[in-house]
């Protein structure tokens, strides 16, 4: 077989693949983007699965539909800056917080997600930090005094199943977070702590995972500087609606 | 790649006129499920989906995707097989395994993105995965599409069988439930309501099993390699012949 | 400096790509029976992986990701793995024939190694930068080379043990892979986070 036989054979072949695989790519990308869309609502409305509950929906029997007419409806998505600024013109379900985390801290964007439910609001937060194997990020929800924790959702790259991986599959870890304060009696901030070995203060602490302190202690680290990023405009609010945290 | 040279090439037929699944052909699909099992016998193709196997559903999803390209590269190898250049080939089988790969990771965005989300590098890892290389040079090289098409059905099978049942096997023992994640979510045995058997009861379960608990090691990695170990040792106990001379 | 030495103990050791992620199983598992040919191997992998991360690295992030070809990814990666191999394997004929009687015969070998595909999208999955891709190639190379030579040893030694015939070869090679896996399960107690301090970048 010649030279020119087998440049021929593998041009014909690269065309070939290439058209192939563009033609599927172009088949399925708007049902894919729609799937990652309502998967990524989906995970930040598992935050406030308690207080949904008690209005009456439950979260995972939502259809796809009724996700993203829920967020269209009731989600006001908001997008702030490291300042606690508000910068227009972007959904909060655009910012991508892996991107973000890559940047400088003074160049990261947030995304803020205030869900109207019965009457009263829910902030919800997102954050991202590592796991013991790779990243672990996570959505937390606050109720109207912007210190109460009325429901969180976690999940995980490549956390280990039973262990790690915990912090997305143990509903009953994840609901010890509701009711817990994000601050001090003195309204100095101290984030959420899951502590090995059981909470000690149960304002501000809850329970570790068995077997997976290392990812335990990355959830403590995810929030306290996600959370923490929030602060400026947590205290922007703060005034704006002339409550007192503190 | 060494070791693909040293398997039985399986049953070549000149013969034309022959019924199109006859006892030849099941021979091609049953025989790589037990006495010639690629995992278990063959040692190929141990690599990359292993590490998903510690739950049955991602198992299950992982293996329909490698029996697919099992067979459907096998097929397009074979119907290609007096075109392709030798000295290319490698290359070649290469480049038909990662398109199906691509198709079948896709395919996955589009109709299931949390199990895609899940098993996230891994489908990308069929490609290199010894067993479908390994089919593709020893027997779909050589064979009609028909019978390779049936060789790599049989052998990507044989290959889920191992991974299935190593995931049944993880799961029922180290997290006390079946087929987790998927609509047929089964909880059998754990410390709460949830659970079919609720160890923490005060009824039955509680009396029985309230001893009861998860086996940590189970979740881990090295896990697999046990289940396997002892998978290899039943069977080869069972039937001697397989037993390794050297 | 300290990230990179973090990611090369973290992929080395606590992420062993045999022993935690089960990458290239496949060749650890048919050459790992005497401990030169291991040696060899190890080598190769290290190598191998050495080279093609920053090649893949710079090809995902200038070509798939800015002109968002990335369902391409798959089949550009192990196109240039396989052509990284063909080329190295070639190179290393022509200038070193000492090196290449060591690890010419594993080089093909290698292309087929999930390891080097595995790092490679690894490197994407967990975003790493230029610098950090070629700390995970060698670390996670090195913690193969590490894998195959420990079991290779070990199975020189097992041949003289009175192994239950089911469970000799392959059976024994699992199991010891298992025990292994959960000794360097170990190493999980390591805090690579203080290497990230050594370059006072660290958090």
């Amino acid at each position: 077989m010649s030279t020119k036989y087998i440049y021929t054979f593998g041009l014909i072949m690269t065309v070939v693949v290439a058209l192939v695989l563009a033609g599927f790519k172009t088949l399925t990308a708007d049902v894919a983007a729609r799937n990652e869309d309502i998967f990524n609502k989906r995970q930040i409305l598992a935050a406030i699965a308690t207080p949904m509950a008690e209005a009456g929906q439950d979260v995972d029997a939502l259809s796809d539909e009724a996700v993203l007419e829920l967020f269209d409806n009731q989600v006001e998505q908001t997008v702030i800056n490291a300042e606690g600024e508000i910068i227009e013109g972007t959904m909060a379900i655009e910012v991508d917080m892996e991107q973000e985390k890559k940047k400088d801290e003074a160049d990261r964007l947030y995304p803020l997600y205030t869900v109207n439910l019965d009457g009263s609001n829910y902030y919800i937060m997102s954050v991202r930090g590592n796991g013991l194997w790779d990243a672990i990020w996570g959505n937390i929800a606050l109720e109207d005094d912007l210190n109460t924790v009325a429901g969180v959702s976690f999940d995980h790259a490549g956390e280990t199943p039973g262990l790690g991986a915990e912090i997305k599959d143990n509903q009953s870890w994840k609901n010890q977070f509701e009711g817990r304060k994000i601050y001090d009696d003195a309204g100095d901030f101290v984030s959420i702590v899951v502590r090995k070995g059981g909470a000690r203060n149960p304002e501000h602490e809850v329970d570790g995972l068995s077997g997976a302190t290392v990812t335990a202690d990355g959830v403590t680290k995810m929030l306290y500087t996600g959370l923490k990023a929030y602060e400026p405009f947590l205290q922007d609010i703060d005034k704006a609606s002339g409550m007192n945290l503190k | 790649m060494a070791e693909s040279t040293e398997i039985k090439t399986g049953v070549t037929t000149t013969q034309e006129k022959e019924p199109l699944f006859g006892k030849k052909e099941r021979i091609l699909i049953t025989d790589p499920l037990l006495d010639n099992n690629p995992i278990t016998i063959q040692v190929l193709g141990v690599c990359s989906a292993l590490a998903v196997t510690s739950l049955v559903y991602p198992s299950l999803v992982m293996s329909v995707a490698v029996v697919f390209v099992c067979a459907f590269s096998s097929l397009f190898t074979s119907l290609l097989r007096n075109t392709i250049p030798k000295a290319v080939r490698l290359i070649v089988q290469l480049v038909i395994i990662a398109t199906l790969v691509t198709i079948v990771n896709e395919a996955l965005k589009a109709l299931n993105y949390p199990i895609y989300k899940q098993l996230s590098v891994y489908i990308g890892l069929i490609i290199t995965n010894c067993i479908v290389m390994g089919r593709l040079e020893a027997f779909a090289m050589a064979n009609k599409p028909w019978r390779s098409f049936l060789d790599g059905l049989g052998n990507g099978l044989g290959y889920g069988l191992i991974l299935v049942a190593v995931g049944f096997v993880r799961e029922l023992f180290g997290k006390g439930s079946l087929f987790a994640g998927s609509p047929i979510e089964w909880k059998i045995i754990g410390p709460s309501a949830e659970y079919t058997i609720n160890t923490m009861s005060e009824g039955l379960g509680g009396t029985l099993f309230g001893w009861y608990a998860n086996n940590n090691l189970m979740v881990l990695p090295a896990a697999a390699m046990f289940v396997i170990a002892v998978f290899i040792w039943i069977q080869r106990a069972w039937n001697p012949k397989l037993v390794d001379a050297s | 400096m300290g990230e990179y030495i973090n990611i090369f103990i973290k992929s080395a050791f606590i992420e062993n790509m045999v022993l935690a992620y089960f990458l290239g199983m496949c060749s650890y598992l048919a050459v790992s029976k005497t401990l030169s040919t291991a040696f060899g191997l190890g080598m190769a992998v290290i190598f191998v992986l050495g080279i093609t991360m920053p090649i893949n690295w710079l090809i995902n992030e200038y070509l798939l990701v800015s002109f968002e070809l990335e369902f391409l990814r798959f089949i550009i990666f192990i196109a240039v793995i396989a052509s990284t191999v063909q080329l190295v394997e070639m190179v290393v004929e022509k200038f070193s024939p000492g090196l290449y009687a060591a690890l010419g015969i594993f080089l093909p070998l290698i292309t087929v190694n999930c390891a080097i595909l595995g790092g490679s999208l690894f490197m994407v999955t967990r975003e790493y930068d230029l610098g950090e891709s070629i700390a995970f190639g060698l670390g996670g190379g090195f913690g193969w080379f590490l894998a195959i030579i420990a079991i290779a040893a070990i199975r020189e030694r097992i041949r003289y043990s009175n192994v239950p015939p089911a469970l000799r070869g392959l059976g024994m090679a699992f199991l010891l892979t298992g025990l292994m896996g959960v000794a360097f399960l170990s190493l999980t107690g390591i805090d690579p986070a203080v290497f990230a301090g050594w370059s006072g970048t660290g958090e």
